[in-house]
């Protein structure tokens, strides 16, 4: 016992705990990306001193120092700050998208799963169609038809994200629906709409909810990409897509684009691997 | 041939008609609900220069002053019969805009499609031959890497360094051998994730067949193994998913050709977009579903023919549909 420092010790300690919770250490970073993430869209303001708007001339398009982590762009603004700011709308809006396709979609693949019938039929030819019209122009000609906000943005994406989200639960719905609890509950006297609360959609949502959470990195894809074509928020609005779209006209200073990509990726990757985490834990 | 594939190639066709026309007919009422009176904004445009009189004369000929439901019956039998209407800003026929930038973005999508398969093939059939100690983790974390990379940040990463600091292409360019190549690894990469998923859940699940055990315990090596055995049955089902992607590389299109500066079908959306040319958005939408729905008949009827194990789902029970077929790859891919 002598021999083993105090340091060596408690590292075990926290070894063991985590273990006990049998998170994997790329699941714990991942959440911690995620926290950050969070936190950043939460109070913008606590993590950085410098104003997203308001540059300073004569600092413009200075590489990554100490006093601007991730340099200045073509106005002298920092470009830390930007991508702190930006990450409300870039975040929120994301989950918006997901919140529309989960629940549009959830409720369409529940009712067709559930009710079964005509109502399957029409909702299946419905959910090919959306299916049939490519996910981006999809996305694409919603957002122009409602208007080039950062907000219609998600809807959009959302609206793209509603067969998926439709086909998953109907199949989940139905394969609930022959299990031999539903059958022994229907027997014992329970309604239409106790199976529906208490066996279906706890067990449906069971499976979905790791796929919403990879739905959510893919919303930010795509948000992030409508943004870079123009469809978001105009600037001074610092969205990630638009930050990389802006730093893609200075690739000279190539910071400008690799600071809002790297924080984009890392941010996917790890939702991404908390939803991989999610499904595999299940 | 049996009287089984037909029927079911017969019923498959005859949804995929359906599934066609009611996507033209949601496009149309997607982009008739556009705000305010872009028709008309675009017309009284002073830049654009009309007279009143022309603008009636416009308004007629598009049809605007009808009501909807005419409207609709009309584009949709002009559809049906290959007439896709005439752009409201150049006045000239869509299917001829259409025309001279299809090869731009077929040249590129067929060689992005190259590009994801290329790379797919080799990190899934790498897991194979890479050991557990080597790294072969690591392989089996790039689809999800893939996944997570948006492709413009990759094409600004390939011009930046393969463009600007190798110099071995120029953006004023586009059609050159090698920017062409790179938008392709563009496009390529993030659909190369699926692919490649679903490639290495085939490979790990017939890596455990009998089948396998058997030639194992005849004493045959990796190689053979994966080449004689495993190779084939774990890559047909990439037909189906390669059907699911052509979705995907037409979207990504729209973004690598604004990347690249390149023209096609993707500036073209990007321009009707933002000069809100309707009938040019509502052709190029609806001839997108019709390229993803065909391509995906095809691949479901290919299907199989390539492969003998699969049996049709005969009989009115339960019917093949075009909602089963992708749930298919995309279990595997989602739940390998």
């Amino acid at each position: 016992m002598s021999l083993v420092s105090n340091t060596s010790l408690t590292s075990g300690q926290r070894r063991d705990r985590l273990a006990a919770f049998r998170v994997p250490v790329t699941v714990a970073l991942s959440f911690a990306v995620i926290a950050i993430v969070i936190a950043w869209s939460l109070a913008p303001q606590f993590f950085t001193t410098h104003s997203p708007v308001v540059g300073v001339p004569a600092d413009k398009l200075l590489g990554p120092s100490l006093s601007h982590w991730f340099g200045t762009d073509h106005l002298g603004r920092d470009l830390y700050t930007r991508v702190v700011y930006g990450t409300a709308s870039s975040v929120s809006s994301a989950l918006v998208a997901v919140v529309i396709g989960v629940l549009f979609g959830g409720l369409i693949g529940l009712l067709a799963g559930f009710l079964g019938g005509w109502v399957d039929v029409v909702f299946a030819r419905l959910v090919d169609v959306l299916l049939s019209i490519p996910k981006f122009l999809l996305a694409v000609i919603v957002v122009t038809a409602i208007g080039f906000e950062t907000i219609n943005a998600a809807i959009a994406t959302g609206v793209s994200a509603i067969a998926f989200f439709a086909r998953v639960t109907r199949s989940e719905v139905i394969k609930t629906r022959q299990a031999t609890f539903v059958e022994a509950s229907f027997l014992s006297g329970g309604s239409r709409w106790y199976i529906l609360t208490r066996h279906v959609l706890p067990n449906a949502s069971r499976s979905v909810l790791p796929l919403a959470v990879l739905q959510f990195g893919e919303s930010i894809l795509i948000i992030a990409s409508l943004a870079f074509l123009g469809y978001g928020d105009p600037p001074p609005a610092s969205d990630w897509g638009l930050l990389i779209s802006i730093g893609k006209d200075y690739l000279k200073w190539p910071w400008l684009v690799y600071a809002p990509a790297f924080v984009t990726i890392v941010t996917v990757l790890s939702v991404n691997r908390i939803s991989r985490w999610l499904r595999k834990t299940d | 041939m049996s009287n089984a594939y037909l029927t079911y190639a017969a019923k498959r066709l005859g949804q995929a008609v359906v599934v066609i026309l009611l996507a033209y007919v949601f496009t149309f009422v997607v982009v008739s609900i556009l705000p305010g009176d872009p028709i008309t904004s675009v017309l009284r445009n002073p830049q654009n220069g009309f007279s009143e009189e022309e603008i009636a004369e416009i308004i007629a000929a598009q049809g605007l002053d009808k009501p909807v439901l005419v409207q609709l019956w009309h584009a949709l039998s002009g559809f049906v019969t290959g007439d896709l209407g005439m752009s409201m800003r150049s006045n000239r026929p869509v299917s001829t805009l259409i025309a001279e930038v299809l090869p731009s973005t077929l040249i590129l999508a067929g060689a992005g499609l190259a590009v994801a398969l290329l790379l797919a093939m080799l990190v899934a059939y790498g897991t194979r031959f890479v050991p557990k100690k080597y790294g072969q983790g690591l392989l089996r974390g790039f689809p999800s890497l893939f996944l997570s990379v948006p492709n413009f940040v990759i094409g600004l990463v390939l011009i930046h360094l393969f463009g600007f600091q190798l110099g071995l292409f120029r953006v004023i360019n586009p059609d050159s051998f090698w920017a062409t190549l790179f938008a392709a690894v563009a496009l390529g990469i993030p659909v190369s994730s699926q692919i490649a998923e679903v490639l290495i859940a085939n490979l790990d699940k017939e890596a455990e067949q009998e089948y396998a055990a058997v030639a194992r315990s005849r004493g045959i090596g990796q190689l053979k193994l994966f080449v004689s055995h495993l190779l084939k049955p774990a890559s047909l089902p990439v037909v189906t998913v390669i059907a699911l992607t052509i979705g995907e590389l037409l979207g990504g299109s729209l973004i690598t050709e604004t990347v690249f500066g390149r023209t096609g079908v993707g500036s073209l959306v990007q321009r009707s977009v933002s000069t809100q040319d309707l009938p040019v958005l509502q052709a190029i939408v609806s001839l997108g579903a019709v390229v993803f729905v065909l391509v995906n008949l095809i691949a479901d009827l290919l299907y199989p023919l390539l492969d003998p194990r699969v049996k049709i789902l005969g009989g009115s029970k339960r019917r093949p549909t075009t909602s089963d077929e992708p749930s298919i790859g995309s279990a595997k891919a989602v739940n390998p």
